[in-house]
């Protein structure tokens, strides 16, 4: 690969990034590809030795995506980035998917059960008109019941997402530097 | 030898090139790939993060020779960080040299 089709490559899987934030990145490695050059490489060599444009990419945006969540956490802009750090390499998906999907687990059982209770008398509504004969006081009080801890979970939910949410940014970063590679000298 | 380890380690070898002087990318790149194999390229995405981080800042220099350099620059909050990771690589090299040599391994 000579130094145009690297930095064609790069370029290319970094459309999605900001037009600034790629500029300076093909600029950073026009100058790596210039000294080198001047220092006696030839433009195969350089390409070689930096590897494939396209994870050096993916570092890149995985990096970009984290920093998004914590500007904005929507659900997608989380989901991209635990998207982007699995396609960091099989390493990756080994130690990010099974963790992701148990706080997705954790998130969406603990709305649910927060939701299904604020519900629950109006669910027990609903049965009483279509089955009066199965109505009676208790069930009322527990729901009602059901329906103030239900308030309180929601809450609580509400903290133990955002908490949660921070613990996965900290956790994709962590992942983000893992890297392959070796030591030269054994 | 090719096993998956830290680019926390390349992180403490970055900022402490840059503890005495300040470097442009190429210079930081071929100081850590005399000492170990690593894909090059992956030294900018980390220069990258480290200075979004504010450990690090960056200021163009002219150059004897051809365009303008890019030269990276330690900041205090970098220094900090780069006193904290060294710590904990001396803690965990003894670590492992005392598991050798308690296994009965020579140098």
């Amino acid at each position: 690969m000579n130094k145009q089709q690297f930095l064609t490559a790069l370029e290319k899987e970094l459309k999605k990034l900001p037009h600034e934030e790629r500029e300076e990145i093909i600029q950073d490695f026009e100058e790596h590809f210039y000294i080198g050059m001047a220092n006696g490489k030839s433009e195969e060599e350089i390409s070689q030795s930096l590897g494939s444009p396209k994870q050096i990419a993916k570092e890149i945006a995985a990096v970009s995506r984290i920093e998004k969540i914590e500007t904005s956490a929507t659900a997608g802009n989380v989901l991209r980035a635990v998207w982007a750090v699995i396609g960091l390499g099989f390493f990756n998906f080994v130690t990010v998917f099974g963790p992701f999907l148990a706080l997705l687990a954790v998130v969406f059982v603990g709305w649910f059960i927060g939701v299904a209770f604020i519900a629950s008398p109006l669910i027990l509504l609903v049965s009483a008109i279509n089955h009066p004969g199965m109505f009676d006081l208790f069930s009322l009080f527990f729901s009602i019941m059901l329906c103030g801890s239900g308030w309180f979970i929601v809450r609580g939910m509400l903290y133990v997402t955002k908490g949660l949410t921070d613990l996965l940014v900290r956790y994709l970063r962590y992942n983000v530097s893992l890297v392959k590679g070796g030591l030269k000298h054994d | 030898m090719n096993t998956q380890f830290k680019k926390g380690v390349l992180e403490l070898c970055v900022l402490a090139l840059l503890n005495k002087q300040d470097r442009y990318g190429y210079e930081i790149v071929q100081k850590i790939s005399e000492q170990m194999v690593i894909s090059e390229g992956s030294v900018y995405p980390l220069l990258r993060r480290l200075k979004k981080e504010d450990y690090l800042t960056t200021y163009l220099q002219e150059s004897n020779e051809g365009p303008p350099r890019k030269y990276y620059k330690l900041t205090e909050k970098g220094r900090n960080h780069l006193r904290n990771l060294h710590e904990e690589w001396m803690q965990f090299s003894d670590g492992v040299n005392q598991i050798i040599k308690d296994g009965g391994l020579h140098e």
